[in-house]
């Protein structure tokens, strides 16, 4: 839908598809798709501060950044039973496959509106704002509230965030190069704080159930990454690949490691 | 001393000289002046009569070109100084020079009073001062409850505007045309029942049911004011209501943080 207007100018008019170094689908769309914040802030950037090589920029930036705005194309009812979907699993009936259509000579995913499956930007930024939020008020109730200490709590929610999102990658890349783009992998991270805010909610309301409730959830959210990335990994590798071990032994891991992950993330400290 | 000299009418070499530096000159017959350079005509010579105690020079170098350019403005309408040049009935006001619309401040103030019907013709364009106005008494009673929070609720209102900011216009898409500066004035307005609640928080018990009660009610009044306000102003907005909503919410929570603890 958005790689359709790839006939919009960027500000250089770069378009399409050619010299795109990525598989992904959704590479090209970057310019096409422009809000007014990518047409004028990264786009104004790139002209400002690279001049002649803004092309080179502006490729490499969409083999890196493929079009945040897809990441929006978000409404309510999406944004539900998504939640539903991140906290709860084992409810989810039906397939965790991403629809995906054929544009423009390309196999592109839907938009998150059209598919519950696909990854969105929305949940996980609201749910770190909620997890700094929830911390702050943990914070205040114990008596040890300063802004100094908020901002430390979210320099370290940043950090959880960006090991998650190493964990994710460094999985795809053990597993035989598989390309998947990075903000995919930054919200698929960013879910943990979904289940994390639940955590510090129930740890606010009634002290002594956040042992069960952190637990649970960590545990509910290695379920949830665990069948996505077994998606994400069937749907691009090649067939002799799967049902490997190894694979299974990583993706095991990536489930334990959400434990300490969570009990990290979720431990108050005033300093 | 209050020895009285004339004092001579000001004669600028070149009336395009550097507008961009103030002077202060007072008015004849005042005290006395405090030393420093005097002005010098473009022809005189170091023994100026009207000039008496005048007798520094810088060697060689001619008189008057030195020094009289870069300490002497010419008349530019410099707000609130006085210029001898009598164009000081012409210029306008500092207040409208400055862009401070009061009347328009205290109009849009009093809209944000009214939770429940919201005025968005007023907030069309963004003013920075009535915000700036809210946050400095928001510090204040910040202050007077003990805590110096002044440069923290600045840099977290500029946080907090660019978090909105981004998430709206990803929300709304190609056609989201919320600028930054108007973003920021949003954010600022509906401070206002913030401030109130950081003055109704000192006459409160400390951590008592009263004050969350009262955060809740205040922090969803600001969410309200400020959602709609954002949704009726920059296009797009209104199938994002709810998840707008949210975002703003959560804005003004982390406001409520610092007041409450």
């Amino acid at each position: 839908m958005y790689n359709n207007l790839g006939n919009q100018a960027g500000p250089t008019g770069m378009q399409g598809p050619t010299g795109n170094p990525q598989p992904s689908p959704f590479g090209n769309a970057f310019y096409g798709a422009g809000s007014g914040l990518i047409r004028g802030g990264l786009g104004a950037y790139g002209e400002r501060f690279l001049g002649s090589s803004s092309e080179f920029m502006q490729s490499n930036i969409s083999k890196y950044f493929s079009n945040p705005q897809y990441y929006f194309q978000v409404n309510d009812q999406y944004v539900r039973n998504k939640l539903k979907v991140i906290l709860f699993p084992f409810l989810h009936r039906g397939h965790w496959t991403r629809i995906t259509e054929p544009v423009g000579g390309r196999l592109s995913y839907k938009p998150p509106i059209f598919d519950i499956n696909a990854p969105d930007l929305y949940i996980p930024f609201m749910a770190f704002a909620t997890y700094i939020i929830l911390a702050g008020f943990s914070f205040g109730l114990e008596g040890k509230f300063t802004p100094e200490a908020l901002s430390i709590q979210f320099t370290r929610g940043l950090a959880g965030w960006f090991m998650q999102v190493l964990l994710l990658k460094g999985l795809l890349y053990s597993l035989g190069g598989v390309e998947a783009p990075l903000l995919d992998m930054v919200a698929y991270g960013g879910y943990t704080f979904t289940g994390l805010s639940l955590t510090m909610l129930a740890r606010l309301c009634w002290s002594s159930s956040y042992y069960v409730v952190m637990v649970s959830t960590s545990f509910l959210m290695g379920v949830f990454l665990l069948k996505t990335m077994k998606r994400v990994l069937f749907t691009e590798m090649r067939s002799y690949e799967k049902h490997s071990s190894r694979q299974h032994y990583l993706l095991l891991f990536m489930v334990i490691a959400q434990f300490p992950l969570f009990w990290w993330l979720g431990k108050i400290r005033a300093g | 001393m209050a020895k009285e000299f004339s004092v001579p009418p000001v004669v600028f070499p070149s009336s395009a000289g550097n507008p961009n530096v103030p002077h202060q000159r007072r008015p004849p017959g005042a005290a006395p002046m405090p030393p420093f350079q005097p002005p010098r005509p473009s022809n005189s010579g170091p023994a100026n009569p009207s000039i008496p105690f005048m007798s520094f020079d810088i060697g060689s170098t001619p008189a008057s070109s030195s020094f009289s350019a870069p300490v002497f403005a010419s008349s530019s309408g410099g707000g609130g100084s006085l210029s001898v040049s009598g164009s000081f009935e012409d210029e306008p006001p500092l207040l409208e020079e400055l862009g401070i619309n009061t009347r328009q401040i205290w109009r849009k103030t009093l809209s944000i009073l009214n939770p429940l019907r919201v005025n968005a013709n007023l907030h069309e364009d963004g003013d920075l001062s009535g915000p700036f106005l809210f946050l400095m008494a928001f510090g204040l009673f910040q202050l007077l409850a003990g805590k110096f929070h002044f440069g923290i609720i600045l840099g977290w209102v500029i946080v907090a505007a660019l978090f909105l900011y981004v998430v709206f216009n990803m929300l709304a898409g190609r056609n989201g045309n919320l600028d930054l500066y108007r973003c920021v004035s949003l954010v600022g307005y509906c401070m206002l029942p913030m401030v109130i609640f950081s003055a109704l928080s000192l006459f409160v018990p400390h951590g008592g049911v009263v004050i969350f009660t009262m955060a809740a009610a205040f922090v969803l009044w600001s969410t309200r004011v400020c959602t709609a306000l954002l949704v009726e102003l920059a296009s797009c907005g209104d199938e994002h209501r709810g998840l707008i909503a949210y975002a703003c919410l959560l804005v003004y929570m982390l406001f409520s943080l610092l007041i409450i603890f």
